[in-house]
């Protein structure tokens, strides 16, 4: 494995792919070549509800390459789950129009059928998600339902089935996985469920993970060891991961670039170690300051982000922040143009920090 | 004999809960029936007026039961719960309904906690109409100020249902008509853990307000360090069943005695980014209550552990004014590794 | 209510893929409610009000001299029965019947059975057990069965007709309610509502009832269809309403030895009666799937 695809979070200055997309469609790369897995181009989605239309994600744009994470940050209502699931193909076609493009491996997904997406789906791409207990059969054995994903994707023998789901409960590191076997899901812990569906993930050896808030039910202790273990597959695996979450923590630690969603919209888009050090976005920036930290003295008032989560359905006019934000001024009534810096960066802000 | 049974000597506490101990029957993984678990072993702590006690604790450490013993929603098995110098577990269901007007609680989930079908202002009046307090016309005008006091607005809010507020707002409603009847303890059972994280912010500044303006003490369960940091006076930490440290906020985070407690703070992902040191050392399963470890409960994942702890199990031992530990071998204060 | 619009500048589509994307007609998505609504208001209307309006002939006013008329006769336009009554004014009669028995029972389960379902499912112990007991004592027989037995107990009029049908709506009702009421209690604002320091009974009646209220509903409308079928196959037997009170269900047997010559004595109504049915169960299901989704 190469060490450039597989040094991580750490040190990222070492000859990491940055990710570049030009919006002409050229791709730009430095440093070893290394496959685009997962191109998102300008993805939107709208969903056509009774009364109303909601744009629930409105020009989401990024690519992630082999061994590489992204990760897409945002609250409720901020698209991200959607992002989730339009890429997957997993969206109601009766309410939900999907525009843009999301290419894998160069080939068009929102194209295709339900039947040729199924292709991909489980073997390809797969999708991890956040409670374990809700995607888990509570009456089938956890070995037989990882073993079902291995049978619907590929022609395998029941014993080969059996040895191959052995494996893989080894790979996520279950201990005594030959009795594991033969368990139900309820019989498990919160963590070892997680590992299961992860399991059941790769099993048929994927080549881009998407991750919906896979941690966020889980205890701040399980949460490190579950990240970690993500971590040390995709180094094996040499995956691309899709990393979904509210936890600006989680993103510092364990992506390779971040997308900051409000509204349905991509507000700041950067390579982490450049986020961090240097926030643009006001809404950010607000969200850094209200997680209470370890160093936050106690008692003192935190800085709130006043008001509450955009209603999709009725956004003002204009950046969908500016309600909330402390810097808003008029011009925020018009819509900030997504800008990108030199380094590639993106944010949409008149008044960046 | 106070004449006045419901007012505090000076310098009493609050609530004193005494080796509280909550069982209930489980069926073991191999089908045996009617072996007991013991969700809460022994817990004991103070809360004096004003002021908040934290509860940190992982899933299946028994702080929601502890929670729920204390309201007497779920009996303990044994132990005592004083709370305005009476016993709570004494009391029968009947006398509990007086006491209920000082003692409240605010669940994890604001949706689930108050009746969908109902509009907020009947929500927030029904604990006034329960105690038969004030007629329709002051019922409105406290219902009014509830709403005003968790920044709410009648007109606004007054007639929605929960499923048209938010989940910061329907929390605001659920803390609301938790403040009716003026108690004087809430506990916030994982009150913000299910909300955004802007959201989280403001109501936890929203119960810091209450705090001072009403002089309210809490009882704040959470599995946010952080979180419970923020808002607490004192913290104590809980493992399966048992308090391993208790002590002020700020200590307790700058200087754990506790390897738990040092494993949760490591354990914590932070802008920093340095991943955690001890995750591997947790091992891969948290051990259930039904079979807890002999001696020290922790020692199956502690990297200090020793043939003692598998022997005796550890009792609180106050180091420090107000700091202590159930170790036999705590971190050392003066060379505790430097927190980054 | 306006279309909300899209936000007043977008940026511009860099992507070349054109959607095509088309969106279900809102009016199409509520038709599996209103069609089946609209049969039965159609169907109970012309049954109590028909033969007003229409003028028809009474259901046993018929004379021999028209006996088996075929459809679309003069005067009669569904046609005749074996001794000469409109076939059209016996099935408007029929549907009476069929109706009132079956709300008639539909409502009694759901009063009695809805509060035994509740009562045991909240208090637990061995109330709920003493009520369960009993009532599955009654589902175990087949519905019809049942009904056959106690008709023939009590003899065949309307009202005993309805009381017989009850036993086995009570219990259905009874089970439905329980689980639901079980669901509940565990909810948290039962819960809240208890550490409030209200009374069971306030609890019950003020949060239990109104959420267990909507599942029984929309299960009634099924009861209903169920009543009715029994009903019929009650006096097919010869054991529900007494000649010559016309039933869908006695109007069919009566007509089963003409069905090579005059088809249309059976037809009739068993039309009305599989219309009723089937429209009884599709707006039930449709109401299930709206109150699910919700």
């Amino acid at each position: 494995m190469s060490d450039q695809l597989s040094s991580r979070t750490t040190d990222s200055t070492a000859a990491v792919n940055p990710v570049q997309v030009d919006l002409a469609g050229d791709r730009t790369s430095s440093g070893a070549p290394s496959p685009t897995l997962l191109e998102v181009r300008d993805l939107r989605v709208n969903f056509h509800l009774q009364r109303s239309i909601v744009p629930a994600v409105q020009g989401m744009t990024f690519s992630v390459n082999a061994g590489q994470t992204i990760g897409i940050i945002g609250e409720s209502g901020s698209g991200k789950s959607v992002t989730a699931r339009a890429i997957m193909g997993l969206l109601p076609k009766k309410t939900a129009e999907v525009l843009g493009s999301v290419r894998f491996e160069g080939k068009e997904l929102l194209d295709l059928s339900d039947r040729e997406m199924r292709q991909h789906r489980g073997k390809n791409i797969v999708l991890v998600f956040q409670d374990p207990m809700r995607s888990l059969n509570p009456t089938m054995r956890i070995g037989t339902q990882i073993a079902e994903a291995l049978h619907s994707h590929q022609k395998i023998t029941r014993a080969d089935a059996h040895k191959r789901v052995v494996e893989l409960l080894q790979m996520v590191r279950i201990p005594s996985a030959e009795q594991r076997f033969h368990e139900y899901p309820h019989q498990l812990s919160g963590g070892m469920r997680q590992r299961v569906m992860i399991a059941m993930a790769l099993s048929c050896g994927p080549k881009v993970m998407i991750a919906d808030e896979p941690t966020t039910a889980l205890d701040v202790t399980t949460q490190a060891q579950i990240m970690e273990l993500l971590r040390e597959l995709q180094r094996e695996l040499n995956m691309a991961v899709v990393l979904i979450s509210h936890d600006m923590g989680l993103a510092a630690m364990y992506t390779d670039e971040v997308a900051v969603m409000y509204a349905g919209r991509v507000v700041e888009q950067a390579t982490t170690k450049r986020l961090f050090k240097h926030v643009r976005m006001p809404y950010t920036r607000a969200l850094l300051d209200s997680i209470p930290s370890l160093d936050h003295p106690s008692l003192e008032p935190l800085s709130v982000i006043k008001g509450r989560p955009p209603d999709l359905s009725a956004l003002p006019p204009g950046c969908p922040f500016s309600p909330r934000c402390h810097f808003a001024q008029h011009k925020c009534e018009e819509s900030p143009i997504l800008e990108t810096t030199e380094d590639g960066d993106r944010f949409a802000c008149w008044f960046p920090l | 004999m106070n004449e006045h049974p419901h007012s505090l000597a000076s310098g009493e506490h609050l609530l004193e809960v005494r080796d509280l101990v909550v069982e209930f029957a489980v069926r073991e993984r191999s089908g045996v029936k009617g072996a007991k678990v013991q969700a809460v072993s022994g817990l004991s702590f103070d809360i004096s007026p004003g002021e908040t006690l934290g509860v940190v604790g992982e899933t299946g450490c028994g702080k929601s039961t502890m929670a729920r013993a204390v309201m007497q929603a779920a009996r303990p098995k044994s132990g005592e719960v004083i709370f305005e110098g009476q016993d709570l577990t004494k009391l029968s269901n009947k006398d509990l309904q007086d006491v209920r007007k000082h003692l409240q609680i605010i669940f994890q989930d604001p949706f689930s906690s108050v009746d969908p079908r109902w509009r907020v202002k009947n929500i927030i009046e029904e604990p006034l109409i329960i105690h038969g307090a004030g007629n329709p016309e002051e019922r409105e005008k406290r219902v009014t100020e509830l709403l005003d006091l968790v920044g709410l607005d009648i007109n606004i809010h007054g007639n929605r249902r929960p499923r048209e507020l938010s989940g910061g707002q329907c929390q605001r409603v659920a803390i609301a008509r938790a403040l009716a009847l003026s108690p004087r303890l809430m506990v916030c059972d994982e009150a913000v853990s299910s909300l955004d994280v802007s959201i989280q912010a403001q109501i936890l500044n929203l119960l810091i307000r209450l705090r001072q303006e009403l002089g309210l003490s809490y009882l704040f369960i959470a599995h946010d360090l952080a979180v419970v940091k923020y808002l607490s006076d004192r913290v104590a930490v809980m493992y399966l069943g048992r308090f391993c440290e208790i002590g002020p906020a700020e200590l307790l985070y700058l200087q754990p005695l506790h390897p738990y407690t040092t494993a949760l703070l490591d354990a914590i992902p932070n802008t920093g980014g340095h991943p955690s040191k001890h995750h591997e050392e947790l091992g891969i399963e948290a051990p259930s209550p039904i079979n807890p470890p002999s001696g020290c409960r922790y020692r199956t994942r502690c990297p200090r552990a020793q043939e003692r702890c598998a022997l005796e199990e550890p009792q609180m031992r106050f180091l420090a004014p107000g700091h202590g530990v159930a170790c036999h071998f705590p971190n050392n204060s003066n060379t505790s590794e430097p927190r980054d | 209510m306006a279309l909300s619009r899209y936000p007043t500048v977008l940026p511009p589509m860099l992507a070349e893929r054109v959607s095509n994307f088309r969106q279900t007609a809102q009016w199409r998505r509520s038709l599996d409610i209103w069609v089946p609504a609209g049969i039965l208001i159609l169907l109970v209307l012309a049954c109590f009000f028909g033969p007003f309006i229409f003028g028809l002939p009474g259901p046993n006013a018929g004379s021999l001299l028209d006996a088996r008329l075929p459809l679309f006769s003069a005067g009669h336009i569904f046609g005749t029965d074996a001794i000469g009554n409109d076939l059209l004014s016996r099935a408007l009669y029929g549907g009476q019947i069929s109706i009132e028995v079956g709300l008639g029972s539909m409502l009694i389960g759901f009063v009695v059975g809805g509060s035994l379902g509740v009562i045991g499912g909240y208090r637990g112990g061995i109330l709920d057990i003493v009520i369960m007991r009993l009532l599955d004592m009654f589902l175990a027989f087949p519905s019809i069965i049942l009904a056959f037995v106690v008709a023939t107990f009590l003899g065949a009029n309307e009202i005993n007709v309805i009381f017989a049908i009850s036993f086995f709506t009570v219990p259905a009702f009874a089970r439905l309610a329980r689980a639901t009421t079980l669901q509940l209690r565990e909810r948290g604002f039962v819960i809240a509502t208890r550490l409030l320091g209200a009374r069971e009974r306030d609890v019950l009646i003020r949060h239990v009832v109104p959420n267990v209220i909507p599942s029984l509903m929309t299960y009634g409308l099924l009861t209903v269809a169920i009543a009715m079928f029994i009903e019929a196959a009650l006096s097919f037997l010869g054991l529900g309403i007494p000649a010559p009170q016309p039933s869908w269900g006695s109007t069919i047997a009566s007509g089963q030895q003409y069905l090579s010559n005059a088809p249309a004595i059976v037809l009739v109504p068993s039309v009305f009666l599989f219309t009723a049915v089937a429209s009884l169960n599709s707006l039930g299901n449709a109401l299930r799937t709206r109150i699910e989704s919700q």
